[in-house]
């Protein structure tokens, strides 16, 4: 199973006001923790199924997200537990923050373009693994050109 | 008794020590001080978040009275006057100082060149508030006016977010930030933005000194605090995934030829770009409290990517 998680509606459920943006620790770490949650939630509860956990975050409608807060929530998601992290609705400025961190620290996730091939981002030796694991579990699958895409889109 | 600290007629990052060494002067006996800007006919961001962080730190608690604030003659110059009125200052300062002179009833500019007025910063809200009205303000203008890709934007903005969360993280009390694009003719003879930011907080060797003193042994001290952080990425917080910040922000500075200096304590640090000739570091400067973080993004060009 994949987990949707819409991260402007995290963000917007998470902080009070109008704010578009992923910027600050805190503001990161009370967004993590709604991810975990729900992540916990989809797998049965935290005993879960004891699976790999595959959650697509969609940043669309995501404005900034700074250093920080790419680092509490994504590079944490990966750090503290096994998962697979699929971006979609990714922008430049969104990578830009997000890869020297997921690299700094081994760690990889991949990002769903558009025309739905997958994109490692990070860490090369972790973003190989990564796909092995989706395609191992036949979430993903090889298309002609050598490129990838979840079989679930 | 009250003493005097003047304030540079031209205020900026190179002054600060001459105005951080009378600040330092006029403390010693505890008397209410005086910050004299009657003369001031030119303030950076820098200058005027460098001023209030003098005029948060220079507060007297009373007796069981409310804290005596320190003084403040504003310039005479109508025009400085009213410059510091549209930078957003007096409305900072009529918190932190008693103000003598005739202060303009100006309201914070929305204008070109103050992309973002003085703005205090005390809590992670603040800074969402500082990426929101930035990311609508700076876009045009960097693009525009900087010749930087439009994709720069929201690295500007994570740089000056990470900037703001020094305060908040770090500093143990609130501060102030402001950005400005101007002519910088100084050095460059172009277009800059300029991230000033400051507070009177606890300053980055008591922030990291219970992580880094071992580590540096008879090293430590502000400037090896400032070398730790800056250069090494090093954090307070135990947590791997801290210091990611600042370089986050040279990052961005490095490709974009930018400069970053911070000045704590006693010593001042600087990624120096080429265009620039100012020492990466320097020690044994008048202490002031807190921190104090110049960003320039030059206009882009002439100056080698």
């Amino acid at each position: 199973m994949i987990q949707y998680i819409d991260m402007h509606a995290v963000l917007q459920a998470s902080i009070s006001g109008v704010y578009a943006d992923l910027v600050t620790r805190p503001t990161g770490r009370v967004v993590r923790e709604r991810i975990e949650r729900a992540i916990a939630g989809g797998r049965g509860g935290e005993g879960g199924t004891g699976e790999i956990t595959v959650a697509r975050m969609d940043f669309t409608g995501v404005g900034c997200i700074d250093y920080s807060c790419a680092d509490e929530i994504v590079a944490k998601l990966l750090r503290d537990r096994p998962a697979v992290l699929v971006l979609s609705g990714i922008t430049d400025g969104h990578r830009e923050a997000i890869e020297p961190v997921l690299s700094g620290h081994g760690l990889a996730a991949l990002i769903e373009r558009a025309d739905g091939t997958l994109e490692s981002l990070g860490a090369a030796a972790a973003a190989a693994a990564l796909l092995d694991e989706l395609v191992a579990r036949r979430l993903a699958a090889r298309r002609p050109g050598g490129t990838y895409a979840l079989t679930l889109a | 008794m009250t003493r005097l600290v003047e304030v540079p007629a031209q205020f900026d990052d190179r002054s600060f020590d001459q105005f951080a060494g009378a600040f330092a002067e006029a403390r010693r006996d505890d008397e209410r001080l005086l910050f004299d800007a009657h003369a001031a006919d030119w303030a950076s961001p820098y200058g005027l978040v460098g001023l209030l962080a003098a005029g948060q730190a220079a507060r007297r608690p009373g007796s069981g009275a409310p804290a005596e604030r320190p003084l403040l003659t504003a310039p005479t110059s109508p025009e400085v006057l009213s410059y510091w009125a549209r930078a957003g200052f007096f409305r900072e300062a009529a918190g932190l100082f008693e103000i003598h002179g005739k202060v303009p009833r100006v309201k914070a500019a929305e204008q070109s060149e103050v992309l973002l007025p003085v703005t205090p910063v005390r809590a992670a809200e603040d800074v969402h508030a500082v990426v929101s009205k930035i990311q609508q303000r700076a876009s045009a203008i960097l693009a525009s006016e900087l010749s930087l890709d439009p994709k720069a934007t929201m690295g500007f903005a994570m740089a000056l977010s990470e900037a703001c969360q020094n305060i908040v993280e770090h500093a143990g009390t609130g501060g102030w930030v402001a950005v400005q694009a101007y002519n910088w003719r100084r050095k460059l003879a172009r277009r800059v933005v300029v991230i000033a930011v400051a507070d009177a907080g606890v300053g980055f060797r008591h922030s990291l000194e219970p992580t880094q003193n071992k580590r540096f042994g008879d090293r430590w001290g502000d400037a090896a605090a400032l070398e730790a952080a800056l250069v090494q990425g090093v954090s307070r917080f135990r947590d791997p995934g801290r210091g990611q910040g600042l370089a986050g922000i040279r990052r961005y500075l490095q490709r974009w030829t930018g400069k970053i200096a911070i000045r704590s304590g006693t010593a001042r640090i600087a990624i120096v770009p080429q265009w620039d000739d100012d020492v990466p570091l320097k020690e044994g400067l008048p202490p002031f409290p807190g921190a104090q973080v110049s960003i320039i993004i030059p206009e882009q060009g002439s100056a080698e990517r």
